[in-house]
């Protein structure tokens, strides 16, 4: 297929702009915590950094608890992710595999759901939590996380669900194998792109929350990286090097993440949303 | 049927569960502290019936409230619709490097917001920084400007930082709407001799049409509750120019100690967000059912 030479030149000049808009502000982050002090404040600010240190990098982790805080993102996430699959793998297979009274109105208040402005939870659930001990905890995180991410998540596995042709379920079952089996044996394997997706999104989820994490934690060696970080920012107002240094190892684990399995995450919302 | 329905049940059980426990529960107490009068978390009270409806509805800042809300939300939807349209469109054209953009286009959303708003900080910052250098260095201004010192431009500000980093989400969803139109569609449009731009407004637009509208929707909600990205970067101010509702019950509740007025922003906030949702919902549902 042949381009006209001015289709060619609006297709890449909005492949700049778009590429631009996304990538620059993390271009002067990451190569802004590795100059030195006085180049990070000139007036001309540097594209490509003309001195390199580890200068801020090490002050940040000698002088905050920031790997701590590192350590209880990842395992808030981490199990985040977990509970999120555990409740809507099976949740989605009752949704889109199976009949039952009731199924629309269930799933259409589900999704809903979203409509909640987390906000509103907050005050009520802080409340909860305390009468029940959860204040405090990392396990309050991961409900929380878990409850937010699931309807999208639910949402997320309709698309691979429905494309299973169900002969090969029916076979299976044929075959003797009880639900559960056919749905762990057959099926699984065969929306793990999906599940891959909803892995993400759960986990992003998580990763990224900061509200309920800033009102739930109480003792700073629970906190997680969004409310630690947020902490640090408020202490080391204008330090921009150790401010920018820590935004750069907050950034450095879901871009590792997304290396991984990124291309699950966009098969999974370009195949599984909006049907 | 009969043991489908029983499976059924003990596969949602858990889920139902925990969005019962961690998001009917609470907001039903919500319903509940709204009718009391408890001022700071954990008591509740006595029963004063309506009156936290009527002072609430009478408060001049409720309504500031709800009018920087609704801006704030078609503002949003705007922005984001344009820059995520954009995206799209380029994302489903073929060219060198299309898969690794179409994967790493998320960046801006996998980051902590408290991180967004840092970066931005810092990008906007007056004293250094980059925008302010970059703005002097083209001559349009002499003098850094102070993008967070005025009411106006701190709201216009947050408006591009919360749409900078919704907006590649939303062009994904839009991708997957612009994969579904059938390639011979363009195909029988090229033989006609259709360019660009009419392939565009008969095929593309009219079929992407019921997409942008369930994400039209989808985008409404979620800026709507946006509350961290503001919280962090402005806290409401200057002057109360970015106080949208969840800042306001936020406030409210947790430096007013006033739960139960909070309660009832809270409730009024959710009134408004589900009679907007069931409209959309009901539509989504079509959609579906159409497939």
């Amino acid at each position: 297929m042949r381009r006209a030479p001015a289709w060619s030149v609006a297709l890449w000049g909005g492949v700049a702009v778009i590429a631009g808009l996304v990538l620059t502000p993390f271009w002067f982050v990451v190569t802004g915590s590795i100059k030195a002090p006085q180049e990070i404040i000139a007036r001309v600010p540097t594209v490509i950094p003309e001195s390199f240190t580890l200068q801020h990098y090490d002050k940040l982790l000698a002088a905050s608890d920031y790997a701590g805080y590192l350590v209880n993102s990842l395992i808030v996430a981490t199990a985040s992710t977990a509970l999120t699959l555990a409740l809507a793998i099976p949740a989605g297979y009752a949704f889109f595999r199976l009949q039952f009274r009731g199924r629309g109105a269930l799933y259409r208040t589900i999704l809903l759901a979203y409509a909640f402005p987390s906000i509103v939870v907050l005050v009520p659930l802080f409340a909860m939590f305390a009468r029940v001990g959860l204040v405090d905890t990392r396990a309050a995180l991961v409900l929380v996380n878990a409850a937010f991410a699931l309807p999208f998540a639910i949402w997320m596995l309709r698309a691979f669900f429905a494309q299973i042709p169900p002969e090969i379920e029916e076979a299976a079952r044929l075959d003797g194998g009880p639900p559960l089996t056919v749905l762990r044996r057959i099926l699984l394997p065969l929306i793990a792109p999906g599940i891959g997706a909803v892995a993400i999104f759960a986990f992003v989820t998580a990763w990224t929350e900061y509200v309920f994490a800033s009102v739930l934690i109480l003792s700073d060696a629970r906190r997680p990286l969004p409310v630690g970080f947020a902490g640090i920012i408020g202490q080391y107002q204008v330090d921009w090097g150790l401010l920018l240094a820590g935004a750069s190892l907050a950034i450095l684990p879901v871009v590792l993440l997304f290396a991984a399995i990124g291309r699950w995450f966009v098969a999974g919302l370009t195949e599984g949303a909006v049907k | 049927m009969r043991r489908q329905g029983t499976l059924a049940l003990v596969l949602l059980a858990p889920a139902l569960a925990l969005l019962a426990a961690v998001l009917a529960w609470p907001l039903l107490a919500g319903l509940h502290l709204s009718l009391r009068d408890a001022r700071i978390v954990g008591t509740t009270g006595e029963f004063v019936g309506l009156a936290n409806y009527a002072a609430v509805l009478g408060d001049h800042e409720f309504w500031r409230s709800a009018r920087l809300s609704l801006i704030w939300v078609a503002a949003n939807a705007a922005l984001q619709t344009v820059l995520a349209l954009a995206a799209a469109l380029i994302l489903h054209q073929r060219w060198r490097g299309v898969s690794v953009a179409r994967t790493w286009i998320v960046l801006s959303w996998i980051v902590p917001t408290v991180v967004v708003v840092m970066i931005w900080r810092w990008l906007f910052s007056t004293s250094g920084g980059v925008v302010n250098p970059a703005l002097m260095g083209l001559g349009l201004t002499d003098a850094p400007v102070g993008f967070f010192a005025r009411p106006e431009t701190a709201f216009a500000t947050l408006v591009f930082i919360n749409s900078w980093r919704w907006f590649p989400f939303i062009a994904l969803m839009m991708l997957a709407g612009l994969s579904r139109i059938p390639a011979d569609l363009y195909e029988a449009a090229r033989v006609d001799g259709a360019g660009p731009w009419r392939r565009f407004t008969r095929i593309t637009w009219p079929l992407l049409a019921p997409t942008l509208t369930v994400l039209l929707v989808i985008g409404t909600l979620l800026s709507f509750n946006v509350f961290d990205v503001i919280w962090l970067m402005t806290s409401g101010g200057p002057a109360g120019g970015t106080r949208t509702l969840p800042v306001l019950i936020y406030e409210t509740a947790f430096r007013g100690y006033r739960i139960s007025e909070a309660a009832t922003i809270a409730v009024l906030s959710t009134v408004l967000l589900m009679a907007f949702a069931v409209f959309a919902t009901s539509r989504l549902a079509l959609a579906g059912e159409a497939r």
